[in-house]
């Protein structure tokens, strides 16, 4: 969201250097350069300029780590063919004769990339920022532990109390759970919000844009989930939960529908996570599209990408508090009240 | 891609809003209505109004993930 993604845009020349593309619409062109733009880069760019590369690090017949994807290329190990990563020989890709691709060629793949790509960098980037904000709470409680809280410690607390009284004490209700898991909650929420903003900034990208990413936290949720409950209740009581109360014979159908249940909720949540970061970005995108080639006429265009903008920030927020608040209810449901009388 | 496909993608993403539109117009009217009622409450609906056109949106954008998959 900058200038340079405005050049980005009209620069013909840039337009028609893909290589992936073989017709010559400017259109179609355009269209494939937003996604792209979207997506992953195997080098840090801000502003869409490369800075510089990013490590490459492959587990293939053990660890291989390399500076860059022009080291990988000099090492003669491995080409970068298509934006895919691929076993060389000699200088050429190397070609498995087993099955056919879409394009008629099959390539032998390193068996794992755990590179270092822009996405991550930038999570790591949230990662370094959210260290920052919380030391620094965490020193001014230190330092004045009986005055009231000012500055960046004051906005931490309007933050944290929000997450654990609107958020955790009203869903999870075993006090002693609730306040172990708040940590939790309190850094999930802080990580996907630092993480939605960052792309908002000029310069940035989303690293919840990528489904990868919101699949993750969502296994998160998954695990924290599934074994808290049957920390809390023992296994015997999670299976119970699973058949859900039901006589006999339906009690198999609610055992399938509770298990696919279990699975999809949190899926469900990286896909909503997911869409709605990406959608709201392609949706910008395609308004400075419009300011741009409609020119003269395309003025009223600035008001609508204006206030897109500032929807983006709304939603920032509200999905990091969904995502949160969500995986809570999940939880919730699975414990006992710890004043319930008879179940 | 074909004609028919492309015919395709531009209904799905209709029907898709249709749906998103009018499940969030009829939520933001009964919001209001209660709002009008009663004005002492509404600072509670409006954060259940967010959170659940929150959910019904993210429902709608369900579809359209699966359309950008089917656009290839």
């Amino acid at each position: 969201m900058s200038k340079s993604e405005l050049e980005h845009l009209t620069d013909e020349s840039h337009v028609g250097q893909s290589d992936d593309h073989t017709e010559g619409h400017q259109s179609e062109n355009i269209v494939q350069q937003i996604i792209s733009d979207l997506g992953d880069h195997r080098d840090f760019t801000v502003f869409n300029k490369k800075l510089f590369e990013l490590p490459v690090i492959l587990v293939d017949d053990g660890l291989k780590i390399y500076s860059g994807v022009s080291d990988m290329e000099a090492s003669g190990e491995y080409l970068y063919h298509h934006h895919k990563i691929v076993k060389a020989e000699n200088g050429e890709p190397l070609e498995l004769h087993h099955e056919t691709d879409a394009d008629g060629h099959h390539y032998a793949t390193p068996a794992l990339d755990l590179s270092i790509t822009n996405f991550v960098a930038f999570q790591m980037i949230s990662a370094i920022i959210m260290i920052f904000l919380f030391s620094r709470a965490r020193a001014a409680y230190k330092k004045r532990p009986t005055k009231a809280p000012r500055g960046l410690q004051n906005l931490m607390e309007v933050f944290i109390l929000f997450v654990r009284d609107e958020i955790v004490r009203p869903n999870i209700p075993v006090r002693k759970l609730a306040n172990s898991l708040t940590p939790y909650f309190i850094t999930i929420f802080f990580f996907i919000y630092i993480m939605n903003m960052i792309g908002l900034l000029p310069g940035g990208h989303t690293p919840t844009g990528s489904l990868s990413i919101t699949l993750g936290l969502a296994m998160t949720a998954f695990i924290v989930i599934i074994f808290y409950q049957i920390k809390q209740e023992g296994l015997g009581g999670f299976i119970s939960h699973l058949f859900a109360g039901a006589p006999f014979p339906v009690n198999i159908l609610m055992l399938v529908i509770e298990g696919a249940g279990l699975l999809i909720k949190p899926a469900v949540l990286a896909i909503r996570l997911f869409a709605n970061m990406s959608a709201g970005h392609v949706v910008l995108f395609s308004f400075i599209g419009l300011i741009l080639a409609g020119g003269a006429a395309g003025t009223p265009f600035s008001i609508m990408a204006l206030f897109v903008y500032v929807l983006e920030l709304l939603v920032a927020f509200i999905q990091a508090y969904i995502f949160t608040m969500l995986t809570a209810i999940f939880l919730g449901i699975g414990l006992h009240d710890e004043n319930e009388l008879a179940h | 891609m074909e004609g028919m496909g492309f015919l395709g993608i531009g209904l799905g993403i209709g029907l898709i809003i249709i749906g998103a539109g009018l499940g969030i117009g009829k939520l933001a009217a009964a919001a209001l209505e209660a709002s009008g009622r009663q004005p002492e409450a509404s600072g509670k609906l409006q954060t259940m109004m967010i959170i659940a056109a929150a959910l019904i949106e993210g429902a709608a954008l369900f579809g359209l993930v699966i359309l950008n998959g089917l656009n290839g």
